[in-house]
C-alpha cells in the first residue's frame, strides 16, 4: 500500500463516519449538559441557582468554604472510597470466580442452580432490608465496612455478567493449558483473567459506581456520623427547611468526580480498540 | 474432551474445581438474599405494626387486600407503561452507540465514551434537580418551546399526569443508555476481530455484519441487559421518588415506590409491603424466565 | 504487558481487600469519630460499633436533621448545659438528612426488635409521634420524672407529645403559622396589610386576584403534593380532617368549604400551586413569584434568602371562612427519649434545663443561630424575642409568633394525619383537572379508609 493510497483510504473512512460523529456529538451534548449545569451551579449562590442561572458565578469559594466548614467532606470521601473499593474488589473476585465456574464447567445442575440464584435479584430491596438489618445488628457489623458490603459482595447480576461474557471465552485454550500442566485455579488466574479484562473493567466500573452511589442500605446500617458516606452527606445537604443549592451542587460535584475518574481510567481497559482483545 | 489421556481422576478434580469456584458466591447469596426473602415471605402473611405482628386472618389477608387497592393497581399500570416504552428504546440506542464507538477508525473515542457514560455516573440528586428545573413551568424547555412558537403558554410538564410520565421515561433513557452501552461495548470487545475479517472476506456489508455476526455473538449480553432492564424498571424507585414524588395525585407512582411508602413512610404496614414485594418478585421472575427461554440458547 | 497489569491489579486487589477488611474488623475505625467524638468511644466499647447510645455518664447522643435549623438549636442547648450545669457534658449530634430518616430508624429498629441501635434522644416530628408511640410503645421513655413546668408551653403544641395524659416529648421548635405579605406589592395594588388581616377567604381571593392583575405576583403559593394549606385552613377554623372517634371525614362540609376556597383561589390567580416542595420554596418563594407566604414560621429563613426584598415583608394572621383572625400550626418537632437511653436521669435533667425552659439561654441562642422559635411563653418574652427584625420592617416578629402560638386551637389528631393530607391533595389535583368536588372528596375518603384498614 503506497502512502497516498493509504491517506485517501483514511479520509474516505472518515467521511463515511460523519453521520457517526454527528450523532455522537449530539448525544454527548445532551449527556454533558447536566454536568455543565452542576459545575456552574456550584459557583453560584442559592438564589441564582433557583432562578435558573446557567453561567458561571463568583460564589465557588464561598460554597466550598461552607461545604467543608459545616460538613465532614473529607471523612465522608474517605469512607466512601474505603467501602466502595473493598466492595468492588471482593465482588469482582467472588463473582468472576462464580461466573467462570458456572459457564466453563457448566452442566445441567449448575445451570439450574444459576437460574435459581437469579431469583435473588428480583425481590425489591425494600422487602429484605429489615431482615438484613436484623442480621447485621446481630452480627455486630453496623457502622463497619462489613455491614456496608456484605449484602452486595455476591450479586446474581455480577455473576450473570461474568457468566454471559464467558460465552465467548475460547474453551480450547483451557484444554491446551491443562495439557501444559496448569491446574484449574491457575487457569483462572493466568488464562481467564487476562482474556476477560474488558469484562473485569466494565464490572469494576459498575460495581464501584453502585457502591459509591448506594444510599438506602447504607442509610440503614451506617448509624454513626463518622461512618457517613458521600451520598448521605449530599442527602443531608439536600434536605431541611432551607436548602443552599450552591453548596449542594459543590457537594454533588465532589460526589460525582470519583465515579467519572474511575470510568475514565478503566474504559481504556475495556474499549481499547478491537485488536488485542484476545491474545 | 480428551478424558482418556487425562485420566478419570483429573476429570473429577475438574468437576470439583467447578463447584468450588461457585461456592462462595452461592453461599453468600443464600445467606444474604434467600434467607431474608424467606423471612420477608413469612412477614407477608402477618399484619399489624412491625414491632408486634400477628398472623393475618385469613392467612392470605395481605394478598387479598391488593385486589382492592386501586393505588397498587395503578402503580402496576404505571410501571409496565415505563417498561414497555422505555426498555426497547433505551437498549436500541445503547447497542447503536456501542457499535459506533467500537469502530476502529473513530477519533475521539475516549471522549465520546466518557460523555455517553456520564449520565449514570452523575449523582441522583443533581440529575433529579436538573430534570426538574429543565422541565419546570418556568424552565428552559418551556422557554425554548414557547419562543419557538410550538407552545402558546408555559406548560406544567411535571404537574400533568401524561407529561410527567413522559418526563420520567425521558429521564430514564437519558440516564441508563450509557450504562447499557458499557455492557455492549465490553461484549463487543470480547468478540475476536478475526470474525469480522472473515465476514468482510465473505463480502458482508456493515449492516449485514452487524445483524448476522455481531448480534448473535452479542446475544448473551443482550439477554443479560434485557433481564437487568426489566428487573430495574419493575423495581423502579429513584425516578418516581425524586422527579415527581409519584405525583401529581399519585398518577406516576411506581410499584417499588408504593411498597417503600408502605414499609417506611409513616404508618408502616410492613406485612402488606412484603406481600406486594412478592407479587413484584413473581412478575419479574416470569418475565426473566421468558427472556431466558427465548434468548439463552447455547449453540 | 497488559495481561500483567491486570493480574497485578487483581492480586493487589485481593491483598488490599483482605487487609482492608482485617483492619476494619480489628480496630473498628468506622466507629471512632474523626474529631472530639473519639473521646466518647472508649477503648472498652470499640467492638460494640452497633450501639450509638452513649455509655459515658456525661454524654448523650441525639438524632436531628437540619444543620441550619434544629442542629444549631441543639448545639445551643449543649453549650447552655455545659456552662450552667456540667462542664464535662457532651451532646453527640448525629445528623440525619430529613425528619423521615428518624422515623425510618425507629421503624427499622422496632421491626428488627432491637432498640439498641437507637441514640439516647431523637428529635421527632409532632404529627408522627402519636402514631409511633401507639405502634412502638416500647421504643420510648416517658418524661414524668423530668422537672418541667408544662403549663409554660402552648396547649396545642403539647397536645402532640402528650399521649394518654403522659408527657413523652419536650417541645423544641414552634410550628405556629404566619401569613407574611410583601407590603410594597400590596400597596402597589392599593391595599395595606390590615386589609388582609381578619378577612374572609372570599374577600382575600378578590384582593389576591387584584394583586395578581396589578403586580403579576401571586398572593400565595403552596406545594401541590404535600399540601399543608387545607390542613392549616381547617385548623384555623378549629376543625380537623378526623372526627372525635378518629374516623376520617373528608366529605364533611368543613373540608369541602376549604377545598372549594383553594380551587377557586387557584383559578382566580390568587394562589399558585407548585408541583412539589422544592418548587414551592425555590421557584415561588426564592424565585420571587409571590406577594405572600403562609406556612409554619420555619419558612422564614427561606423568605429571607432573597436579600433584595429586605424590609418589604410583614407578618400577620391568616384569613378564615368567617373573617375572624386565623391561628394554626404546621410542622414543628419535639425531643423524645428512647428506650435505649441508659442514663435517663441525665437525659431528663438536660431536657428540663434547656428546652424545658429551665434556662432561656438555649432558646435565645437557638433563635439567633438557627431561627428556631420557642413554644415556651417564658423564653419567648426575653429581650432577644422582642427585638425588631430588619427584614420584616423592624416588626418584632418572634414575640408576635409566640403570642400567635397561644391562640392555636387544639384539633383532633390522628395516626393517619399525613395520609389524610395526601388524599386531600390528590382530590384538589383531581378537581383542578376537571373532577367534580363531591366525587373527588368521596374518592379521597375511600382511599383513606382503605389505607386505615377500615
Amino acid at each position: 500500500m503506497t502512502e497516498t493510497k493509504f491517506k485517501k483510504n483514511k479520509s474516505a473512512i472518515q467521511r463515511r463516519l460523519i453521520p457517526s460523529y454527528i450523532f455522537l456529538t449530539f448525544w454527548s451534548l445532551i449527556s454533558v449538559f447536566p454536568l455543565y449545569w452542576m459545575i456552574t451551579a456550584a459557583t453560584n449562590t442559592t438564589v441564582e441557582v433557583a432562578r435558573g442561572k446557567i453561567w458561571f458565578g463568583t460564589n465557588a469559594a464561598n460554597n466550598f468554604h461552607t461545604l467543608i466548614s459545616q460538613n465532614d467532606l473529607w471523612g465522608s470521601m474517605v469512607n466512601s472510597f474505603k467501602y466502595s473499593i473493598v466492595q468492588t474488589l471482593l465482588c469482582l473476585f467472588v463473582c468472576s470466580l462464580a461466573g467462570f465456574g458456572f459457564e466453563l464447567y457448566h452442566d445441567k445442575t449448575k445451570d439450574k442452580l444459576f437460574a435459581f440464584l437469579l431469583l435473588a435479584m428480583m425481590v425489591p430491596q425494600v422487602a429484605t432490608m429489615i431482615p438484613l438489618f436484623r442480621m447485621a445488628s446481630g452480627m455486630k457489623i453496623l457502622n463497619s465496612v462489613w455491614g456496608f458490603i456484605l449484602p452486595s459482595i455476591s450479586t446474581p447480576f455480577m455473576i450473570m455478567m461474568f457468566r454471559q461474557n464467558s460465552r465467548n471465552f475460547p474453551v480450547d485454550i483451557m484444554e491446551a493449558a491443562r495439557m501444559d500442566g496448569l491446574n484449574e485455579i491457575e487457569i483462572f488466574f493466568r488464562m481467564y483473567l487476562p482474556v476477560m479484562k474488558s469484562t473485569y473493567a466494565a464490572a469494576a466500573v459498575i460495581t464501584f459506581m453502585n457502591a459509591w452511589n448506594s444510599y438506602l442500605w447504607p442509610k440503614v446500617v451506617m448509624l454513626d456520623n463518622s461512618a457517613q458516606t458521600m451520598p448521605m452527606l449530599i442527602a443531608n445537604l439536600a434536605a431541611g427547611y432551607t436548602v443552599d443549592y450552591g453548596v449542594l451542587m459543590m457537594g454533588v460535584l465532589f460526589c460525582s468526580i470519583p465515579t467519572m475518574v474511575i470510568f475514565f481510567i478503566l474504559q481504556k481497559q475495556f474499549a481499547e480498540g478491537i485488536t488485542g482483545a484476545v491474545k | 474432551m480428551n478424558t482418556k489421556k487425562n485420566g478419570f481422576g483429573l476429570l473429577a478434580k475438574q468437576r470439583a474445581a467447578g463447584w468450588a469456584f461457585l461456592t462462595p458466591a452461592t453461599l453468600l447469596i443464600f445467606v444474604m438474599s434467600f434467607y431474608p426473602m424467606v423471612q420477608a415471605f413469612i412477614m407477608s402473611l402477618k399484619t399489624g405494626s412491625s414491632a408486634n405482628m400477628q398472623w393475618g386472618s385469613p392467612i392470605t389477608y395481605n394478598y387479598a387486600r391488593m385486589f382492592q387497592d386501586k393505588l397498587f393497581q395503578r402503580s402496576i399500570g404505571n410501571t409496565f407503561l415505563y417498561l414497555i416504552i422505555e426498555v426497547p428504546i433505551m437498549l436500541i440506542f445503547a447497542v447503536l452507540l456501542a457499535q459506533l464507538l467500537n469502530e476502529k477508525h473513530l477519533k475521539f473515542k475516549g471522549f465520546f465514551r466518557t460523555c455517553v457514560f456520564l449520565p449514570c455516573a452523575t449523582s441522583l440528586v443533581s440529575y433529579a434537580l436538573i430534570f426538574k428545573s429543565l422541565f419546570a413551568t418556568q424552565g428552559l424547555i418551556n422557554t425554548v418551546l414557547v419562543s419557538l412558537g410550538i407552545f402558546h403558554e408555559n406548560y406544567n410538564f411535571l404537574g400533568t399526569p401524561a407529561s410527567a410520565k413522559a418526563v420520567i421515561i425521558i429521564a430514564l433513557i437519558w440516564r441508563w443508555t450509557g450504562y447499557n452501552m458499557v455492557f455492549y461495548l465490553a461484549g463487543l470487545q470480547n468478540i475476536e476481530y478475526s470474525v469480522y475479517e472473515a465476514a468482510k472476506i465473505d463480502g458482508a456489508t456493515g449492516w449485514k455484519t452487524f445483524w448476522y455476526v455481531t448480534v448473535p455473538l452479542l446475544k448473551p449480553v443482550i439477554v443479560m441487559t434485557f433481564i437487568m432492564s426489566i428487573n430495574g424498571t419493575l423495581q423502579l424507585f429513584d425516578e418516581s421518588v425524586n422527579l415527581t414524588k409519584g405525583g401529581p395525585a399519585n398518577t406516576t407512582i411506581t410499584m417499588s415506590h408504593y411498597i417503600y411508602n408502605n414499609s417506611f413512610d409513616g404508618v408502616a404496614n410492613f406485612g402488606y409491603a412484603c406481600a406486594m414485594s412478592f407479587v413484584v418478585f413473581i412478575m419479574v421472575a416470569i418475565l426473566a424466565a421468558i427472556n431466558m427461554k427465548v434468548g439463552d440458547t447455547r449453540d | 504487558m497488559k495481561r500483567k497489569v491486570v493480574s497485578v491489579l487483581l492480586a493487589g486487589a485481593m491483598a488490599l481487600s483482605l487487609t482492608a477488611c482485617g483492619g476494619s474488623n480489628g480496630s473498628a475505625p468506622a466507629s471512632t469519630g474523626n474529631d472530639g467524638a473519639a473521646a466518647t468511644d472508649s477503648a472498652a466499647t470499640q467492638a460494640a460499633t452497633a450501639d450509638v447510645a452513649s455509655e459515658d455518664e456525661h454524654t448523650l447522643s441525639v438524632y436531628a436533621w437540619d444543620k441550619n435549623f434544629n442542629i444549631p438549636a441543639l448545639k445551643a442547648a449543649e453549650a447552655d448545659y455545659q456552662k450552667n450545669v456540667d462542664p464535662e457534658f457532651k451532646l453527640n449530634i448525629i445528623e440525619q438528612s430529613q425528619s423521615s430518616d428518624v422515623e425510618t430508624a425507629i421503624t427499622t429498629a422496632a421491626s428488627a426488635g432491637d432498640f439498641s441501635t437507637l441514640p439516647d434522644i431523637v428529635l421527632f416530628q409532632d404529627h408522627w409521634i402519636q402514631n409511633f408511640v401507639t405502634n412502638y410503645p416500647d421504643a420510648w421513655k416517658d418524661l414524668s420524672a423530668a422537672d418541667i413546668d408544662w403549663s409554660d408551653f402552648g396547649a396545642e403544641k403539647l397536645s402532640y407529645s402528650t399521649i394518654n395524659d403522659v408527657h413523652y416529648g419536650v417541645p423544641v421548635d414552634n410550628g405556629t403559622v404566619i401569613f407574611a405579605y410583601r407590603t410594597d406589592l400590596l400597596e402597589a395594588a392599593g391595599y395595606s396589610i390590615d386589609d388582609v388581616t381578619g378577612v374572609t377567604w372570599d374577600k382575600w381571593i378578590e384582593i389576591g386576584s387584584d394583586v395578581y392583575e396589578k403586580t403579576g405576583k401571586y398572593l400565595l403559593s403552596m406545594d401541590g403534593d404535600g399540601n399543608d394549606l387545607p390542613y392549616m385552613m381547617l385548623q384555623a377554623e378549629g376543625k380537623s380532617q378526623f372526627d372525635e372517634n378518629g374516623d376520617p371525614q373528608l366529605t364533611s362540609e368543613d373540608v369541602k368549604a376549604v377545598v372549594d376556597v383553594i380551587t377557586r383561589a387557584q383559578k382566580a390567580n390568587a394562589l399558585y400551586l407548585a408541583n412539589d416542595w422544592s418548587d414551592y420554596t425555590d421557584q415561588t418563594i426564592v424565585g420571587d413569584m409571590v406577594a405572600g407566604v403562609m406556612n409554619g414560621n420555619w419558612i422564614i429563613p427561606t423568605i429571607e434568602q432573597v436579600a433584595e426584598n429586605s424590609g418589604k415583608w410583614e407578618i400577620t394572621t391568616c384569613p378564615t371562612l368567617t373573617g375572624a383572625e386565623g391561628y394554626a400550626s404546621n410542622g414543628g418537632s419535639s425531643l423524645y427519649v428512647t428506650a435505649n437511653c441508659k442514663n435517663t436521669d441525665l437525659a431528663n435533667d438536660f431536657l428540663a434545663k434547656t428546652f424545658g425552659a429551665g434556662s432561656t439561654e438555649t432558646y435565645d441562642a437557638a433563635l439567633k443561630n438557627g431561627g428556631v422559635i420557642t413554644c415556651s411563653t417564658k423564653a419567648g418574652s426575653s429581650d432577644v424575642y422582642n427585638e425588631g427584625v430588619e427584614y420584616f420592617n423592624n416588626q418584632a416578629i418572634y414575640s408576635t409568633i409566640v403570642e400567635f402560638g397561644t391562640h392555636v386551637p387544639v384539633v383532633k389528631q390522628s395516626d393517619f394525619h399525613y395520609t389524610a393530607r395526601e388524599q386531600v391533595a390528590a382530590a384538589i389535583q383531581n378537581i383542578l383537572g376537571g373532577a367534580d368536588i363531591d366525587s373527588a372528596l368521596k374518592d379521597a375518603q375511600d382511599q383513606l379508609m382503605f389505607a386505615m384498614g377500615k
